[in-house]
């Protein structure tokens, strides 16, 4: 008998690059391989399908194309949010930067490096569902506030932050609103007219255009420091030369996303349901993170079962063709205990057992009955393992 | 067509024997997964250890992959760290010389990875060890130069029998060649580490102090004094210093003196000539036994140190997890904290740590309150 083939369970992490995506990308590797600041007939070819790729990411986000700024991806997207305002902002008495404990690294350490360069670091509290603590991070705002971040969806629980609210918080003590929307992207709504944040960040790979493109928007009238010194790229925003390829390449999977976004959810959402609803059966005493937030975003399912470890449960998915991931991975590979899960009171030991499994375009309900059928029999031998080392 | 035998975890450093002893169980047919443990993290200050560095964890990845089996890395760090690194700093501020390696195997590589491997229905554990197990029984490796069966005396002894050691069965020089052969070009002229791992630079202080802090006794002045108590001169630690050291000591004696004692209580490290190293016995606690407990006044082979020499020594006493030996002919610098082995030719029988020498003609140390 064959082997079944393998089911892919980490979409939050990336996603393959859509066939539209690479067939709108493949001139841009040949014949139209011009520099868009070159004044000749290969340059203003390049600089036409960039614009025309601005324009309609522009128009994913509701914005303006001079509000959309391309970087590497979502890292220095984030980067640029943070310490670019930071830095623009910090001689006129606005020092401190108030964010939230469960943050992308990206985010996170960008608001550690304001820190190390001398400004506030203020990190809210988070309640036990996922959620920011509204009054504690009403709290942390005031007229030293530089900028505040927080996240549309977490990606390890895929909570959804009241991101409405929390920039109207900021905005009445005058500091600006960033939100990292990298999982937000496609799952959620996300129209710069009708929500109040100043500056958002997306990335490509996330929703099937190729790794290594990002962008992000930045309202008219706020001003960030460029992270790099050089030409005049994007306004002098972010100097180098433009990935041409991959911007036309995330225009096109933005659209796409966009375009399909309800229709997704909904799929998404059944998909969801159905895994936690089989896993908490037949597994009873499974805690599924974030559960009970207000909002969730459909594609994300963490969960813990205790007497087991992540490491084990992620190399026995693995070898069953199973693909999910736990924490964050560090350089060597090795996972380390998810920021996120302390952060939201979660216990060492549960924190020590959580996977994620995050679905999303390579889902089908086949997968979720497979999935949801292999799991139990891994638990258990996970567990029974567990219990003897401890007996002994 | 080709059966497929039973999984087997591989722990991989990344170096030449435990990537040899992978591809070996490949060959055999086994159903081969590749794991390299995080022990600890050297942050940013460390760029190229020979082991347990990030090149290693790539170097095994590699290895893998053109073996065509998965790999992982799997973080231990936090258990590492309580079972071997705390315990080694402790014993230097017993004014002990630990031997940590034989915590790793005990605790880390046979019990916690284990677990590991209970868990993905692994049937066997593997390491590039130079031992062999055959029936659930221990022996030293082949090639006695490289043997390291005085490093795996504390392994639980129904792990023996799910142990795989197949390097353990060649020479290191037909490990190398078994590398080329295989066309593991990566790994196959590694330099091999001799350092502990986790000790940067080989300067065992540095941890100490990270942990204890520079003040620790350990690492804070002390007299030097001869057997007879007579103070000859201070120290800066002796943290710093180990049974049968030469290095760092007052001259001007007329023979070649050397560390034969050291008293955490009153921080002193005791210098004497060579005949004041030698034991008549040694008793050694945290016993554990690879064969059915041999009685009281059987006769074996010990060892007291790495690629030491074996000694005839006779069990004189055996009370709970405490044993004692008397040798046969005098041993130099048995030294609280290594490893006592007990052997019957190449069969591996047991050890514990030693915890002191019996029957030296100098003073015993005395042992911190």
């Amino acid at each position: 008998m064959p082997a079944p083939s393998p089911i892919y369970l980490d979409h939050a992490a990336t996603t393959p690059v859509r066939s539209e995506v690479l067939e709108a990308m493949m001139p841009f590797f040949g014949p139209r391989f011009g520099n868009p600041s070159s004044m000749h007939r290969w340059g203003r070819e390049a600089r036409t399908a960039l614009d025309e790729a601005r324009e309609r990411v522009a128009h994913c986000l509701g914005a303006g194309v001079d509000e959309i700024c391309f970087t590497s991806g979502g890292t220095e997207a984030d980067n640029l949010a943070v310490l670019g305002a930071w830095h623009a902002r910090r001689n006129a008495g606005r020092n401190a930067v108030v964010s939230t404990p469960i943050e992308h690294k990206a985010v996170l350490e960008s608001v550690h490096q304001v820190k190390r360069e001398g400004g506030d670091e203020r990190l809210c509290k988070m309640t036990r569902d996922g959620v920011v603590d509204v009054a504690s991070f009403a709290a942390l705002l005031g007229s030293d506030t530089a900028i505040a971040s927080v996240m549309w969806v977490n990606n390890e629980i895929g909570t959804i932050q009241p991101i409405a609210d929390l920039a109207q918080l900021a905005h009445q003590a005058g500091a600006l609103f960033h939100t990292d929307a990298v999982q937000a992207f496609g799952k959620i709504e996300i129209d710069a007219r009708k929500i109040p944040f100043d500056i958002l960040t997306v990335s490509g790979h996330k929703i099937g255009a190729p790794k290594g493109i990002g962008a992000v928007y930045i309202r008219r009238g706020a001003v960030v420091e460029p992270l790099f010194h050089g030409g005049a790229q994007d306004r002098g925003r972010r100097p180098g030369t433009e990935n041409v390829a991959s911007v036309i390449g995330f225009a096109r999977a933005a659209e796409l996303a966009v375009a399909e976004r309800a229709e997704e959810w909904s799929r998404l959402e059944r998909m969801r349901n159905a895994l936690e609803t089989a896993i908490v059966a037949r597994v009873p005493d499974a805690i599924i993170h974030g559960r009970n937030a207000p909002q969730r975003a459909p594609h994300i399912v963490n969960v813990s079962v205790p007497g087991t470890d992540s490491e084990s449960m992620l190399m026995a998915l693995d070898l069953r063709g199973i693909g999910c991931s736990a924490g964050s991975a560090c350089q060597s590979g090795s996972i380390t205990p998810s920021h996120v899960l302390s952060a939201i009171g979660v216990a060492p030991d549960v924190a020590g057992s959580a996977i994620r499994m995050s679905i999303g375009c390579l889902t089908t309900d086949e997968c979720i009955a497979r999935v949801a059928d292999v799991f139990p029999s891994l638990v258990e031998k996970a567990r029974g393992v567990a219990s003897a080392a401890r007996a002994s | 067509m080709r059966v497929t035998k039973e999984r087997v975890l591989v722990a991989m450093s990344g170096g030449v024997d435990s990537s040899v002893a992978a591809a070996m169980l490949v060959e055999q047919g086994y159903d081969v997964v590749g794991a390299t443990m995080k022990l600890f993290c050297h942050d940013d200050d460390l760029p190229d250890r020979p082991c347990c560095s990030l090149d290693s964890v790539n170097d095994a990845r590699r290895v893998c992959q053109q073996l065509g089996v998965p790999h992982y890395v799997l973080n231990l760090e936090s258990a590492f760290g309580r079972d071997v690194v705390e315990d080694f700093v402790n014993e230097y501020a017993n004014g002990r010389t630990p031997i940590p390696c034989v915590r790793c195997n005990t605790f880390t590589k046979f019990r916690d990875l284990l677990v590991k491997a209970d868990a993905i229905d692994a049937t066997w554990i593997a390491t590039g060890h130079y031992a062999r197990t055959v029936d659930g029984v221990m022996y030293r490796g082949v090639d006695h130069s490289k043997d390291q069966s005085y490093f795996l005396w504390g392994i639980h002894r129904a792990v023996l029998s799910r142990m795989l050691l197949p390097v353990g069965s060649q020479s290191k020089a037909e490990t190398r060649r078994v590398a080329h052969q295989l066309g593991l070009e990566v790994i196959a002229e590694k330099v091999e580490s001799q350092d502990i791992c986790f000790v940067p630079d080989g300067d065992h202080t540095k941890i100490i102090r990270q942990r204890l802090g520079a003040d620790a006794p350990s690492l804070s002045p002390g007299p030097f004094e001869l057997s007879d108590g007579r103070v000859i001169g201070a120290h800066d630690g002796f943290a710093r210093f180990t049974i049968g050291q030469r290095r760092g000591l007052p001259g001007g004696f007329r023979e070649p003196m050397f560390v034969v004692a050291i008293r955490p209580g009153d921080r002193a490290v005791v210098i004497g000539p060579r005949e004041e190293l030698l034991g008549r016995g040694v008793v050694a606690r945290e016993i554990n036994w690879l064969v059915d407990t041999p009685p009281v006044g059987t006769h074996v082979d010990i060892q007291v140190r790495h690629r030491a020499r074996p000694a005839r020594a006779e069990i004189v006493r055996l009370d709970g997890s405490e044993i004692e030996l008397a040798l046969d002919e005098p041993v130099s610098a048995i030294t609280p904290g290594q490893s006592l082995v007990l052997y019957d030719g190449d069969r591996v029988l047991g050890g514990g740590f030693i915890e002191r020498a019996a029957g030296q003609r100098a003073p015993l140390p005395v042992r911190a309150a």
